[in-house]
């Protein structure tokens, strides 16, 4: 388990990291959801040693980042945001070195370098130097040193930035398969569509402070009253607005030209009951579409901010 | 799961960290050694004939000089590349992996001088035949030598990288470092020759010290002792400490932001 506890970080006066008291558990994906400089990478490389706390204490698997760093440290990989390896090196050589001095053994780590360069389709460049490759590649590379280390915590910053679709996928099934084999793994991301694939739980981080923890499920449901129902009809019937908002669960109903628009709470769980509620009433609907909160909704509402 | 290294694995992996990037830097390397080349066959032989009035071969005198000088060169990168790294952010995915700051300091600051070694061994051996000396263990202790020195001034490197945070101020503080180090020695001109101004302070230099130590290795009527030795260990038990101390309170310190 990896435990934040009061955790601030400053560099020369601003505050990166503020007052961060979170738990990541044992074996689950945990998207670390946050703007650029939100404070995701600074707290993650306080979780990895590399800075020292201002404040407050990170504990990983009993063991103190701050007293204990080599211990920490080796429990730990991370795949950085933007690729950090010598980029004179071809992909081989940096996988290669990455895997010996993180402690994987010669067979296993010329059999995981083998197979991670031909599942991102690297087998033909992997005696390129890297800098001629590109964003994408370069990417590709920086998570493969996860995929051949195969820490107990592995750490992943923006892991698909700059992948192409078939590549994102790719990336997914492995962070998957890792969690499966038993690594803990933290997933900072500002791509909502990937926190919400991937995380078992969601860090929501604003401006250094961590604003909400929870399932990403419960917290798309804890924003009560934002289900959306938009109910197309043949005739708009103007009684219909006010004949549905006597349903308790109902914050607004309104016509917008043909289209019966419906703001209420569990919408999915409503949504037979308002096309019963129409059609009593002599509507008839031609299509109907169900909105419910995504992720950014709830990032949204607890930020005040979009991400993008 | 994986094993966490050894001490000893962990200054290797970093030393041959050191030497990969070396040897995948031909151009740097054929650089260096055609320059190497031309400043021995060309410079010094030339030089050589005017000062044979002097009544001493510059030859013989040059041709140690430039090896020290060649690896003075080559342990400088070693603050160019710690800069480099930190502006790269590469420097928080080196004290990312799993072993411990200091060790990460004494890995850097011998990889700096490893490197220079293995580098000028080739020099050295061909130096050391041009001045008609065969004897291997006294070519080894002049490799010796030169690792000792380069040691010292990877050292003085990464001091310079780490108090310097301007790209351009730390480019132009490095070439003169390294000029002034070369230059105010007895590196490749005897001492009695240079300004007397300067005289006093090349005296105390460690290319000096390292330079006259080698030439009593190689050359008959040269001679070093105790005072040699003992300036080129003092700088390198100043610079190495310095240079380990202050990447170390800086990489604690969290500077590497």
């Amino acid at each position: 388990m990896i435990e934040f506890k009061d955790v601030s970080k400053s560099f020369k006066g601003f505050v990166a990291v503020k007052d961060v008291t979170c738990e990541i558990r044992d074996g689950e994906i945990f998207g670390l959801l946050g703007p650029n400089g939100a404070g995701k990478t600074t707290l993650i490389m306080t979780m990895a040693t590399v800075y020292r706390p201002s404040k407050g204490e990170v504990v990983v698997n009993g063991h103190s980042a701050s007293a204990e760093p080599d211990s920490v440290k080796s429990l730990i990989g991370i795949s950085f945001q933007d690729p950090k390896y010598d980029r004179i090196l071809s992909a081989r050589e940096i996988l290669e070195w990455h895997g010996k001095v993180t402690g994987v053994e010669k067979p296993l780590r010329d059999k995981r370098i083998d197979e991670v360069l031909e599942k991102f389709g690297l087998t033909a460049e992997a005696k390129k130097r890297t800098w001629t490759l590109s964003g994408g590649t370069k990417k590709k590379i920086e998570n493969a040193k996860v995929f051949v280390q195969r820490p107990k915590i592995a750490v992943f910053d923006e892991p698909t930035a700059y992948l192409d679709v078939p590549s994102r996928l790719m990336v997914w099934d492995m962070i998957d398969e890792l969690r499966d084999e038993g690594s803990t793994v933290v997933l900072a991301t500002n791509m909502m569509d990937e926190a919400d694939r991937m995380s078992d739980r969601v860090g929501i981080m604003n401006r250094g402070e961590m604003v909400q923890v929870g399932d990403p499920t419960k917290l798309k449901g804890s924003l009560r009253g934002r289900d959306v129902i938009e109910m197309k009809l043949d005739v708009p019937i103007s009684e219909l607005a006010g004949e549905v908002s006597k349903v308790e669960e109902v914050r607004e109903a309104r016509f917008e030209g043909d289209t019966l628009k419906i703001v209420l709470s569990n919408g999915r769980g409503l949504l037979p009951h308002m096309i019963n509620v129409v059609t009593a009433k002599g509507g008839k609907v031609q299509s109907v579409n169900l909105k419910e909160p995504s992720l950014e909704d709830v990032f949204l509402y607890y930020t005040g901010m979009k991400l993008s | 799961m994986s094993e966490k290294p050894s001490t000893l694995f962990v200054i290797w992996a970093l030393i041959e960290r050191d030497l990969r990037t070396l040897v995948k830097s031909p151009f740097i390397l054929i650089n260096r050694t055609i320059f190497f080349l031309i400043q021995l066959f060309v410079f010094a032989f030339l030089v050589s004939k005017l000062a044979s009035s002097l009544g001493f071969n510059y030859f013989e005198f040059y041709s140690v000089g430039a090896v020290v000088s060649t690896i003075t060169s080559i342990a400088f990168i070693i603050g160019e590349d710690l800069f480099e790294e930190e502006e790269l952010g590469l420097l928080d995915y080196l004290l990312s992996l799993p072993f411990g700051h200091s060790l990460f300091v004494i890995g850097r600051a011998l990889g700096g001088a490893v490197r220079g070694l293995i580098y000028v061994t080739p020099m050295m051996v061909l130096v050391a035949y041009v001045d008609g000396y065969f004897s291997p263990v006294g070519i080894a202790g002049s490799l010796l030598v030169v690792f000792v020195l380069a040691t010292g001034i990877s050292g003085l490197s990464i001091t310079l990288a780490m108090m310097i945070r301007n790209a351009n101020r730390f480019d132009i503080v490095i070439a003169l470092a390294e000029l002034a180090t070369v230059r105010v020695s007895a590196a490749i001109y005897p001492l009695a020759y240079m300004p007397k101004v300067l005289q006093p302070v090349a005296a105390y230099s460690p290319v000096t010290s390292a330079s006259d130590i080698v030439r009593a290795i190689f050359l008959p009527g040269y001679s070093a002792g105790i005072y040699e030795t003992v300036v080129l260990v003092l700088f390198v038990a100043i610079f190495f400490g310095l240079g380990s101390a202050f990447l170390f309170r800086k990489i604690e310190g969290g500077r590497f932001e």
